[in-house]
């Protein structure tokens, strides 16, 4: 009996509804007469003294909290060394077959005779992707916050006192340097199979390079070398690079294929090095200028 | 050479020690840049090449570089008259 009328109730409601007869639930368009009557405002005195109640709420609980924190993150932190093994001894996890097989077999499967090269972009090279790919979004990000338009003379005038006259120091010092550490910052991209460096170390001297560069001689200079378009397609560039490359070099040797790929290092490193030297000019870039 | 480590270890831990208590920022990050540059020698001399060069470019030159343009960007240069 009951059962039935409230069925029959909610099937007349549905009805109504989809006719379109019942007001909506919520009643947007009558919120202001619904209202609550608005209570009496306080007073600036009585706001004060309950804010510096609650503030004072805060600094009485502040010290206990802090101190609680504290020694429940000490007693956390010990009990995970304690568990640890013990410094030195030779049946620890670190010291298993992985480092072994890296020293010993790195010059033979990966073609590199530099231990670190090997490591870093060979095998452990998927962390390099991602590590390519956190640079590619931080300097995205950096650019959705600070790039500025370019072509917006409202704030031109305002901004005109950032653009410094190039010291004559800094511009003579550098006249002679910047060759000798593109040159460098090649030879580490180019031979970093054989020898120290590699991509990030030389993509870090080649955005130096290029810092330099846009410091001493000025924003137009270094535009002139790497312009935003320019820049952008580097960039892009270098991560689509070692992306697909590192996915073949990764496709064939897992398929048991002959491996002919043994001087893809080279190519790698390069992909890496502009990643890299374009994350750290347009750093540079973005911070000081607001532009590319 | 060993000695020379351990003076360049005291270097690193004295810079470490007075790059947050230096009372100007400029000098500060100076100190800084001076702790990532003994450190990359000390890397050399620990016979790893490839971190002291990663160390003296990005630890040394980078992070610098990015230091000084938030000090210029919010105009810490220029304030000479703290005493």
């Amino acid at each position: 009996m009951h059962e039935d009328r409230r069925d029959k109730n909610l099937r007349r409601r549905l009805t109504s509804w989809v006719d379109g007869e019942r007001e909506p639930k919520d009643q947007t368009l009558f919120v202001m007469e619904q209202r609550p009557p608005r209570r009496a405002r306080q007073t600036e005195e009585e706001f004060e003294r309950k804010d510096r109640d609650r503030l004072q709420k805060f600094f009485n609980w502040y010290p206990a909290a802090a101190a609680v924190i504290c020694l429940v993150m000490v007693a956390v932190l010990l009990i995970a060394v304690m568990n640890m093994p013990g410094f030195g001894q030779a049946d620890n996890p670190i010291n298993n077959e992985v480092s072994d097989r890296y020293l010993k077999h790195g010059r033979e499967e990966t073609g590199s005779e530099n231990a670190v090269t090997a490591m870093i972009v060979g095998y452990r090279g998927f962390d390099t992707f991602g590590e390519s790919c956190v640079m590619f979004l931080a300097v995205a990000a950096v650019m959705i916050l600070l790039a500025r338009e370019e072509h917006r003379p409202a704030d031109a005038d305002t901004e005109e006192p950032e653009e410094e006259r190039a010291d004559l120091i800094l511009e003579q010092a550098a006249r002679p340097l910047i060759p000798f550490m593109l040159l460098i910052a090649a030879y580490m991209l180019l031979h970093s199979e054989t020898t120290p460096g590699g991509g990030f170390s030389g993509g870090t001297l080649l955005g130096a390079g290029l810092i330099l560069t846009s410091a001493a001689f000025g924003a137009e200079s270094a535009q002139r070398l790497l312009s935003r378009r320019q820049y952008s397609a580097v960039r892009t560039f270098g991560l689509l690079a070692y992306g697909l490359l590192y996915g073949a070099y990764i496709f064939i040797g897992a398929n048991g294929l002959q491996n002919h790929l043994t001087r893809l290092f080279l190519l790698l490193d390069l992909a890496v090095g502009l990643v890299v030297a374009c994350t750290i000019y347009g750093f540079y870039a973005l911070f000081s200028r607001g532009r590319i | 050479m060993i000695v020379l480590e351990y003076i360049l270890l005291a270097g690193v831990i004295g810079c470490a020690i007075a790059a947050p208590l230096c009372r100007r920022l400029l000098a500060s990050v100076i100190v800084y840049i001076t702790m990532a540059l003994l450190m990359a020698v000390l890397w050399a001399l620990l016979q790893s090449p490839d971190l002291a060069i990663t160390e003296a470019a990005v630890g040394a030159g980078v992070t610098g570089i990015l230091f000084l343009l938030t000090l210029k960007r919010i105009h810490a240069l220029r304030d000479r008259s703290d005493a």
